[in-house]
């Protein structure tokens, strides 16, 4: 995963704020890069932020509600300086999305066959026959048993995975260089759920679009992600390749997180678990926000800035302890 | 296992789901199910959506009624033999929707105090109780104990729920989706509270779940159910080493890998769980297995011993034993 001349995403130093009485800092300071054709999972729990970064990526979130900081480049252009004509370009021809709930993202009053032709035909100028075409296409791309008595299909009368499978055709329609994924997977039975990462793999692979897979589940991210980057309290505490977060976390959250998810454990046996809970984001965390849930903690945790372990291009983790650690086993070794 | 503390006896139960006369729809969301749970032992259920688990907890405490069948509690069938009142001191349950199962009206403490003050424990005696329960599941009374459920997070809700459980001390605990709903880190916290309190109380647990990871490790042995029936029940180590129904093994191959190098390549099963109305004839699996042949569709399988304590209900062992 070499990191090009031109990455496809650009992110720095993002945050976003939700005004309100108590105000959110949901977003502090995430810069990332996604390269053309990466597939970069973003793990994190509820509130960690993990779905507004998405949602900021297409300019979804209310604007006179959210103050957004930082700059967010996707295919060389300033996502957050679009408006109007443009930005309605970018979302579903450039980037599209794809969500947690196919029976809430999808039209429940138009055919299957018809939002997918429209998107065509808005994006691609195209003839309402053509964009049609391209609906069949697609929904034999996602490999939906009989396509074209599917088109006629209204959301409703189609299974979980079957819509999942259809929201996928509508999102992948105009060719995006960037698909959003919103865990879109977590809403399914253990068996469709494969069904549906494993044709995510594939279409990924085909159209060599790049994939931003934000979910709470590692099994789901490892499935899909060549990169993982752990989320907490809006911020990345850690990212890296794949195997290495898997096998070789740095962070004290990246480790509790594998251990919650039974990585290795012993059954039977108490878990490693990480006590207390994620905080309220009222205000921007000071210092490491996790030091107050984290077993090594130490002073210096809670107050300025936080020294970043690096092992790597794109492998770093954010944490006190993870340097010293670093420090003491390259000591030992010498 | 003739000494069960709990069982169930050919449940079933139906649900009209519109329709009238010749086109009257049933769903069969319980068809025959029929199981016991030794003292001490944590039984896991899994299953897809629609398989029934969920049915199966509710007539196990004796929430919903059976058509037919029975639950028997230390060999008396409840509701005739045994009272319900009586019953459910024995028997709790805790459900998914920590949020749903609580009264928004009431404080911590009054939720925990309400079913023994219910039941003629003296109200003060019942608060003490509480009290003692809240901490026990980690929970300083002082704090959390006049709060209402919408002060308190998913996570801590759970808690308040399992301490309203215990409120009787139970010797069952029906735990249905009990931790599916929170976060990863606080799902090991609650793992972690009921491995300790089995431990301490010598509970018994139901443990419904469709979280293959979570059943395994809490889980001494588990049950797989398939649109209302068993498809396969065994201990865990051997049910997840060397599972006998071709579902199961679905069912263990559609786990994400959780290795880099190894991810999955292919789904186990093509197609969505289908409807639990008109469930296809035969073995109900019959239509989405790779290895179905002649009698599938015709017969349904009979329960198997395929090892100690290990039931599968498939016509591919018959085969293999009538070979063998």
């Amino acid at each position: 995963m070499t990191q090009a001349a031109a990455p496809l995403v650009e992110v720095e130093n993002l945050r976003v704020r939700f005004s309100g009485t108590p105000p959110v800092h949901a977003v502090n300071d995430v810069s990332f890069r996604l390269a053309p054709g990466e597939v970069l999972g973003i793990l994190g729990e509820s509130g960690s932020g993990k779905s507004v970064t998405l949602k900021t990526l297409l300019r979804l979130l209310p604007e006179h509600k959210t103050r957004i900081d930082g700059t967010i480049r996707v295919d060389g252009r300033d996502v957050l300086a679009l408006s109007g004509r443009e930005l309605a370009n970018h979302r579903g021809g450039v980037v599209s999305m794809i969500f947690q709930d196919p029976g809430l993202a999808l039209d429940p009053v138009y055919t299957i066959g018809r939002q997918i032709a429209e998107t065509v035909v808005r994006h691609e100028g195209v003839t309402m026959a053509e964009g049609r075409k391209r609906a069949l296409e697609m929904l034999e791309r996602v490999r939906i048993p009989s396509p074209a008595r599917r088109l006629e299909n209204y959301p409703h009368e189609m299974s979980g995975g079957m819509r999942q499978r259809a929201m996928i055709a509508l999102a992948l329609a105009c060719r995006p260089k960037l698909l959003l994924a919103d865990e879109p997977t977590t809403a399914l039975d253990a068996t469709v759920q494969i069904q549906i990462l494993i044709l995510l793999r594939e279409l990924q692979q085909e159209f060599g679009m790049g994939v931003i897979f934000v979910t709470h589940d590692i099994g789901v991210a490892v499935e899909v992600s060549d990169r993982l980057a752990v989320m907490y309290a809006g911020s990345f505490v850690e990212t890296g390749g794949l195997a290495d977060i898997i096998r070789d976390a740095r962070h004290p959250y990246s480790r509790g997180l594998l251990a919650a998810n039974l990585v290795g454990a012993e059954p039977g046996t108490r878990l490693d678990a990480i006590p207390g809970a994620p905080p309220a984001l009222h205000a921007p965390p000071l210092g490491c926000a996790f030091a107050p849930r984290c077993a090594k903690a130490r002073p210096g945790c809670t107050e300025g800035e936080i020294p970043v372990w690096s092992g790597g291009a794109d492998r770093w983790a954010r944490c006190v302890a993870a340097v010293e650690e670093a420090g003491q086993a390259a000591a030992v070794a010498e | 296992m003739s000494a069960a503390i709990l069982s169930a006896h050919n449940l079933v139960k139906h649900f009209k789901a519109g329709g009238w006369g010749a086109n009257r729809k049933v769903v069969r969301a319980v068809d025959d199910v029929s199981f016991e749970i030794a003292p001490g032992e944590t039984l896991g259920v899994v299953g897809e959506s629609g398989c029934g688990k969920s049915t199966t907890a509710r007539l196990l405490v004796q929430l919903l009624a059976p058509d037919s069948g029975s639950v028997r509690f230390r060999g008396r069938v409840a509701g005739t033999e045994m009272p319900l009142k009586e019953f459910r001191r024995h028997v709790q349950m805790v459900f998914q929707d920590s949020y749903a199962s609580l009264n928004p009206r009431m404080t911590m403490l009054d939720a925990i105090a309400f079913g023994p003050t219910v039941h003629g424990t003296g109200a003060e005696a019942a608060q003490l109780k509480a009290r003692d329960l809240l901490d026990r599941v980690g929970l300083d009374p002082a704090r959390f104990g006049p709060r209402y459920p919408h002060e308190l997070s998913g996570g801590q809700r759970q808690r308040v729920n399992i301490a309203r459980a215990l409120a009787f001390d139970p010797e069952v605990l029906v735990l249905d989706e009990a931790v599916s709903a929170l976060d990863k880190s606080v799902e090991a916290q609650v793992l972690n509270l009921l491995l300790d309190l089995k431990r301490e109380r010598g509970l018994t647990y139901v443990f419904i779940s469709h979280d293959l990871n979570v059943v395994r490790h809490i889980s001494d042995r588990v049950m797989v159910m398939y649109l209302g029936e068993v498809a396969e029940v065994g201990p865990t180590a051997s049910l997840y080493a060397d599972p006998r129904h071709p579902y199961t093994r679905a069912l263990l191959a559609a786990m994400p890998s959780l290795d880099p190098d190894r991810r999955t390549r292919e789904a186990p099963l093509a197609g969505d769980p289908p409807n639990p109305i008109d469930p296809p004839p035969g073995c109900r699996f019959h239509t989405r297995c790779a290895q179905a042949f002649a009698p599938c569709s015709q017969r349904r399988p009979g329960d198997l011993a395929v090892g100690p304590h290990h039931i599968a209900a498939c016509h591919l062992n018959d085969r293999a034993e009538a070979a063998a």
